[in-house]
């Protein structure tokens, strides 16, 4: 694996690799150099086929890392699409071109930066922009700087847009989830013992009666068209969030903290206090915690209290969760388990 | 029936004031009396921890002021004396949520169909403390040996007299250690009724048993050779008329203790 150092830059080169683990692989150890953080990478990809999902994982990989792709260099035409409708750009670094010239006085960026143009498949992202006022994409050594009157228009830019949409939609219908994605899924990770249904002994109902007020009626909306309030902090005692829609929380939610929401309520941390989603009797609401020690977990109309017998450590040690996530079916709140694949 | 209201306070925090709660009434509900505990301590409250009733609470004492559900919807039962339920205080609310006729109300209503209505007030003298005794006739004041917890109480009892409904009080002296009291490192349960002047209705002994009780949710009175247990059983009986001498905490009961005890004279005379 090749690298090279730029200004503010970073040159990656994976084209030697095989197969896409191989490349995550390679660029992970890479990743954890110290220097790339804060950096703009350009990936050289070489002639691998990537879909753009997995297009999708690399950049997310680059980006926890604090580091931004700048472009991707590719001779495959589907990584190119990938990227395309990914809005990552595409360009080229020159054959002629190798790294250590990056690494050269500023007087020889300027020559590399006419590769760009040199190569006709430099396009650029969002194509709407590009076909109402073509842009070239000049690669210097620490920025990449668009220009709009400077250069030519890029001939093909019509052909290769074409193309592009063709390709965008058929990529897109394999990654916009089908009607029943969440059922398939949990079927299919059922089948992988990914989740099991780890049942209520943990939570007992409450007969409570007549619990939901009274403008509430019992209805299934599906909790994806809600709104979705963000909250970052830990929820501590005695602190309501009462939201008419989802409420999600990075952080936790400590014991006697209340959380009420219409919709889905996400903790991204120990759920320790009461959560109620679906307040107003929406029956498709689901309650999920990376760790579900509820006191009482309520969804519509159902009260479930913890098991007196559930032994809750004072502190919560471990730093492996299992993400579970409480709903109702047939009539009783169940909860499924995310297992950890052994 | 007309049930009686007591009132637990302190004034001071930390003294065991929802402990004594919690104890006494599993012990008078234990006697087979209806009892019912009411939290007053809004946006602190600690009363269902320490039953363990935390996870069955749906309906608040607020929500009941707030009309969102009925007085009997609200009180939890206890999970293994039918006998004892709890009111509990809002978590989310603050003491202003309530007033003192809206508490004298419920309390009211509550002595109607229970033998027992046991008040646990929060610290401090001011909103909270008048909510809690506005419906009760009789306090319980609970205190530890030491000088600014017994500070407190006088000033809890100087209020306790101005009040017209509170015909009683008594005193309740906590966490008395014999050992301490016995190196001089402790006042003694004579000199704090001295300095009070108030009738002492029970001294409950320093015990670690409290600790893992609290964090169980299980009173230790259900524990029958706890130390602590027995003297708030015979707190629960004074309450009901009985005259029971006072434990003799010198004496640690058993036999191991008894030998213990013997080595400690022996080593006292050398």
């Amino acid at each position: 694996m090749e690298k090279g150092f730029v200004e503010n830059g970073f040159i990656i080169d994976l084209s030697s690799a095989m197969n896409t683990t191989q490349l995550v692989f390679e660029l992970s150890s890479i990743m954890e150099h110290p220097d790339v953080k804060g950096k703009r990478i350009c990936l050289k990809l070489g002639n691998l086929d990537l879909k753009q999902s997995q297009l999708l994982s690399i950049k997310a990989l680059i980006e926890s890392m604090d580091a931004t792709i700048a472009f991707i260099d590719t001779s495959s035409e589907q990584t190119e699409a990938s990227a395309v409708s990914l809005g990552i750009i595409v360009s080229k670094v020159g054959e002629n071109s190798n790294m250590e010239s990056y690494v050269a006085s500023p007087n020889d960026m300027k020559e590399e930066s006419v590769v760009v143009k040199e190569e006709n498949a430099v396009t650029e992202t969002p194509l709407t922009e590009a076909a109402e006022e073509p842009k070239t994409v000049e690669v210097h050594a620490d920025i990449i700087t668009t220009h709009t009157e400077t250069h030519e228009p890029i001939s093909t830019l019509e052909g290769i847009e074409d193309v592009y949409t063709e390709q965008t939609s058929d990529e897109l219908s394999e990654v916009i989830p089908s009607e029943n994605f969440e059922a398939d899924f949990e079927t299919l990770a059922a089948n992988e013992g990914l989740i099991s249904n780890e049942e209520v002994s943990k939570y007992i109902l409450l007969d409570t009666g007549d619990v939901l007020p009274q403008d509430a009626e019992e209805n299934s909306t599906d909790t994806k068209t809600l709104p979705t309030l963000y909250i970052n902090q830990t929820l501590r005692s005695g602190q309501t969030v009462n939201y008419e829609g989802n409420i999600l929380i990075i952080g936790d939610a400590h014991p006697g903290s209340e959380i009420i929401a219409e919709g889905d309520i996400t903790v991204w941390g120990i759920l320790g206090g009461i959560a109620h989603a679906g307040a107003k009797g929406n029956i498709s609401s689901k309650v999920r915690a990376l760790k579900l020690n509820a006191i009482q977990l309520r969804i519509a109309g159902l009260y479930a209290r913890r098991n007196d017998t559930l032994n809750v450590p004072y502190v919560q040690k471990s730093n492996e969760f299992t993400p579970e996530e409480a709903q109702i079916e047939d009539g009783k709140i169940v909860i499924y388990k995310k297992l950890r694949r052994d | 029936m007309t049930g009686r209201v007591i009132v637990i306070t302190s004034g001071k925090g930390g003294v065991g004031k929802t402990t004594t709660s919690a104890n006494i009434g599993t012990a008078l509900a234990k006697e087979g009396y209806k009892v019912v505990l009411i939290d007053t301590d809004l946006g602190l409250r600690n009363l269902d921890l320490l039953l363990g009733l935390e996870n069955r609470i749906v309906y608040t004492i607020v929500d009941v002021i707030e009309e969102r559900c009925k007085l009997k919807q609200a009180l939890v039962k206890d999970k293994k004396n039918p006998n004892l339920s709890l009111l509990a205080a809002a978590q989310t609310r603050d003491k202003s949520a309530v007033n003192a006729e809206q508490l004298k109300d419920i309390c009211d209503k509550l002595k109607e169909k229970n033998d027992f209505v046991l008040i646990d007030c929060p610290a401090g003298i001011e909103q909270g403390f008048q909510n809690a005794v506005a419906g009760a006739s009789e306090a319980i004041v609970v205190t530890t040996p030491e000088m600014s917890a017994i500070r407190d109480a006088d000033r809890i009892i100087g209020l306790l007299e101005a009040k017209e409904e509170i015909k009683s009080y008594k005193l309740l002296l906590n966490r008395v250690r014999p050992s301490l009291i016995k190196s001089n490192d402790m006042m003694s349960v004579d000199d704090v009724v001295e300095i009070l002047s108030c009738p002492l209705i029970g001294i409950i002994p320093e015990d670690t048993g409290i600790i893992t009780s609290t964090n169980k949710g299980e009173p230790i009175v259900n524990d029958e050779n706890s130390m602590a247990g027995k003297a708030y059983r015979n707190v629960a009986q004074r309450i009901l008329g009985e005259e029971v001498p006072f434990l003799d905490l010198d004496e640690p009961k058993g036999f191991m203790a008894k030998i213990k005890n013997v080595f400690a004279k022996l080593k006292a005379k050398v």
